[in-house]
């Protein structure tokens, strides 16, 4: 039996080539260890904020999403595919923000199979719309619920909408839209570091009236890219205590997608062998 | 013009599939019309089903998901092929059921046939090879596993696309994930299948049973002697 060397390279490079097709688990979508203080960020204080819905105006307004009428604080707007934040209340008379938190580990990213999600060389998640391809795995990963899709359920048709951080403001050395909209400075764009400073000083000036105050933002999922100032327990303003990426959400692309690959070149590696060894052992019976 | 274009792809067929039986010899039908055009049908809309998923299975090709395009080839594939199986049940459901069961029915014949399965298919070895039925043990676990992961592609497909929303978020997200693992199941052995019926020494030529439906009574006899000796006794 013969085995020709350029047959045992033509096999041996087919199956390394279908390997080497899996991405390494996505090359640039990795998150990195944890937020840099360098790394542009908002502050938003609960404590401060009047309810007065000017980002939420200033976010339609700037980003052209219809609807901007001042809405009915007894029962605030959902974030949707094309409301990009919004306010939550647990009583109408206190607020919070809400809006994409842009994660350092972001579960969205994580699940995006197009790349319309990606970090930011500033450290938010920035979002491609162009390349959504409307799967809509991102509402179903994100902790805080905040991605949203509109379109047709029966085709799959459909985009989805989310805070781009005002991407092309921010990458021009702009404030975002909504915390220059602010009038009582509840919303503050800076570098992530100071901010973080001034979150736990503005908490350490309301923990006597508010025992349950706190940074929330400062350590989840790597921190946050917006950190708040709470009077309260984060739940009390519709945040999780403990946000997790999900883990059928890594599961996916960094174990059963490289198990598949690796299945698959195995699988052609050996047929390939087989079939240089069967060539020259077996005369064909139809031939 | 026109027959000599016919033969010319008929030239290109025989060197790609290999020869078919010749018209000369003795020969048995193995599969009737609807099981070839089932069988047709279901090979390309699975190859529309793994493009189209690949988009969102690797990164690298995810433009080609944009725009949700691929997304809605992906579902007219599944219910061609959900629909035209079940169509098939429909129309033939006592012979569909003996097709399924088939794949159930393992005996002592199926242990020889593993055990001597690498000698036969590196070395050609046949003399341990134990007589098979119309499926052989190979047969069989590739029939099983179209149908264990096929329903897993069908479950876990119909849950994103009809039950989103309604189920949690982490449903969903299995969901999917076990979307992936039935793909990264049926991709190997789909690339073995048609290795098997198309490029091994051994099996040259079989390709053609699935597009006219018949076999040599000599291939049926060395391959498949149990089925062979059922069809003779009637």
């Amino acid at each position: 039996m013969e085995l020709k060397r350029r047959d045992f390279l033509k096999v041996s490079s087919g199956a390394a080539g279908l390997f080497l097709l899996h991405p390494l688990s996505g090359l640039g979508k990795r998150p990195r260890a944890a937020a840099d203080s360098s790394d542009m960020a908002m502050m938003v204080d609960v404590s401060k904020c009047v309810g007065c819905w000017w980002c939420y105006a200033a976010c339609k307004q700037y980003n052209g999403l219809p609807n901007t009428v001042k809405p009915d604080p007894k029962q605030p707007p959902e974030l949707t595919q094309d409301t990009w934040t919004t306010l939550v209340t647990p009583d109408a008379e206190r607020f919070r923000k809400h809006a994409c938190n842009h994660c350092t580990d972001a579960a969205c990213v994580e699940v995006c199979p197009t790349g319309a999600l990606y970090y930011h060389d500033l450290g938010f998640v920035a979002y491609d719309s162009s390349k959504c391809s409307g799967c809509g795995y991102c509402a179903e990963a994100c902790p805080f619920g905040v991605p949203h899709l509109a379109g047709n359920k029966v085709t799959g048709i459909s985009v989805m909408g989310k805070c781009t951080f005002c991407i092309d403001r921010v990458a021009a050395g702009q404030q975002t839209a909504c915390s220059e909209a602010c009038p009582n400075d509840a919303i503050k764009f800076g570098k992530r570091g100071e901010l973080l400073q001034e979150c736990s000083d503005r908490v350490n000036n309301i923990k006597a009236d508010h025992p349950n105050a706190a940074v929330y933002g400062d350590k989840q999922l790597g921190g946050l890219h917006v950190l708040y100032v709470l009077d309260d327990k984060p739940s009390v303003y519709g945040l999780p205590e403990n946000p997790e990426v999900p883990i059928a959400a890594t599961v996916w692309q960094d174990v059963i997608q490289p198990i598949g690959w690796a299945a698959a070149a195995l699988v052609v590696a050996g047929l390939g062998m087989n079939y240089l060894v069967a060539r020259s052992r077996i005369k064909g019976d139809h031939e | 013009m026109i027959a000599n274009l016919g033969s010319k792809i008929g030239q290109i067929a025989q060197r790609l599939f290999g020869s078919p039986p010749s018209p000369d010899e003795e020969q048995i039908e193995r599969y009737p019309k609807q099981i070839r055009v089932l069988h047709w049908v279901t090979a390309a809309t699975w190859v529309m089903l793994f493009i189209t998923g690949l988009f969102l299975f690797v990164p690298q090709f995810g433009g080609g998901a944009v725009g949700g395009w691929s997304g809605l080839l992906h579902r007219i594939a599944a219910v061609v092929v959900v629909g035209w199986a079940i169509a098939y049940f429909m129309m033939k459901p006592k012979a569909a059921m003996e097709g399924i069961l088939d794949a159930f029915k393992w005996g002592k014949e199926d242990l020889g046939w593993l055990m001597a399965a690498p000698y036969y298919y590196f070395f050609g070895q046949e003399e341990k090879m134990p007589p098979q039925g119309h499926m052989n043990t190979g047969q069989k676990i590739w029939w099983l596993t179209v149908l264990g992961a096929g329903a897993l592609m069908v479950v876990t497909g119909a849950l994103m696309w009809f039950f989103k929303g309604m189920i949690s978020a982490d449903a969903f997200l299995w969901a999917s994930t076990f979307h992936s693992i039935g793909m990264a199941i049926l991709l190997p052995f789909t690339i073995l299948h048609v290795y098997l019926s198309v490029v091994h020494p051994k099996m040259r030529g079989i390709f053609w049973s699935m597009w006219g439906g018949m076999v040599s009574a000599k291939y049926a006899k060395s391959h498949h002697k149990k089925w062979y000796d059922e069809v003779k006794e009637g």
